[in-house]
């Protein structure tokens, strides 16, 4: 699959994309933010010590690793209107980012089951936000499962 | 009363030690089904059908256990999944 995954958006999905980077840099610290309880798990609900450790070994390999996407993101996202070429990479990095963006805006939203698509109204700019950076999701990913061995 | 030790107090932390831990997936509102395939076939290498079968274990029963080993490697796969925004948790296996 040489060749890279080509991006060539409209210019109003550009822009809309182009808030993505604010919308994660505006999840705050876990407890306050439902956005960011979503994303920072420990994987020990049922133990607060072995949650903080894990914690504590694992955030900054966290948050380097979204740096990492959000930077490959943010440098493709302006080209994306002039059309542009991704690598495999540089895809996977936007699907993740697309997840993360999806969640926060799903958590701030309130979403707490399946169905919200029946119930919210579309044209509600997040919920639109939502449902586009989903579409998306989607074809990078379609894209991407050629990638897969 | 007794002087007979319970069960969980003979040598539990030994057993625990040795016991592997399961990472269990959880259902979430949000993410694609797709995506949690892709997700599933990338991290773990499964079959396109495995994963598929996983993932909608997880979205009919609300849970599936993806993967079983020591302590430290399913931390890291736990990780690896919440850095691709899915919902994980351990527990002993």
């Amino acid at each position: 699959m040489a060749g890279g995954i080509e991006l060539t958006l409209a210019p109003g999905e550009c822009h809309a994309l182009q808030a993505v980077p604010e919308l994660l840099d505006s999840v705050g610290a876990a407890g306050g933010d439902p956005a960011a309880d979503r994303l920072d798990q420990a994987p020990y609900p049922d133990d607060p010590e072995a949650a903080a450790e894990f914690r504590r070994l694992m955030a900054e390999e966290m948050v380097q690793s979204r740096a990492a996407d959000r930077s490959a993101f943010a440098l493709t996202v302006e080209q994306s209107s002039r059309g542009v070429i991704l690598s495999a990479g540089e895809a996977e990095a936007w699907m993740r980012v697309l997840a993360e963006a999806r969640l926060v805006l799903a958590s701030r939203l309130g979403i707490i089951e399946d169905g919200w698509e029946d119930d919210l109204p579309e044209d509600d700019p997040p919920v639109a936000l939502l449902h586009y950076l989903g579409w998306l999701q989607q074809s990078l990913t379609e894209t991407l499962e050629d990638y897969l061995p | 009363m007794t002087t007979t030790p319970r069960h969980d107090e003979i040598g539990s932390t030994e057993v625990g030690l040795d016991r592997p831990w399961n990472v269990v997936v959880w259902n979430d509102p949000v993410n694609l089904m797709t995506y949690v395939v892709y997700v599933f076939r990338k991290l773990f290498g499964f079959s396109e059908e495995k994963a598929t079968r996983l993932m909608l274990q997880v979205h009919n029963q609300g849970r599936a256990i993806v993967a079983t080993g020591p302590r430290e490697k399913m931390e890291m796969d736990s990780f690896r999944l919440h850095s691709h925004g899915l919902w994980a948790t351990m527990e002993r296996s």
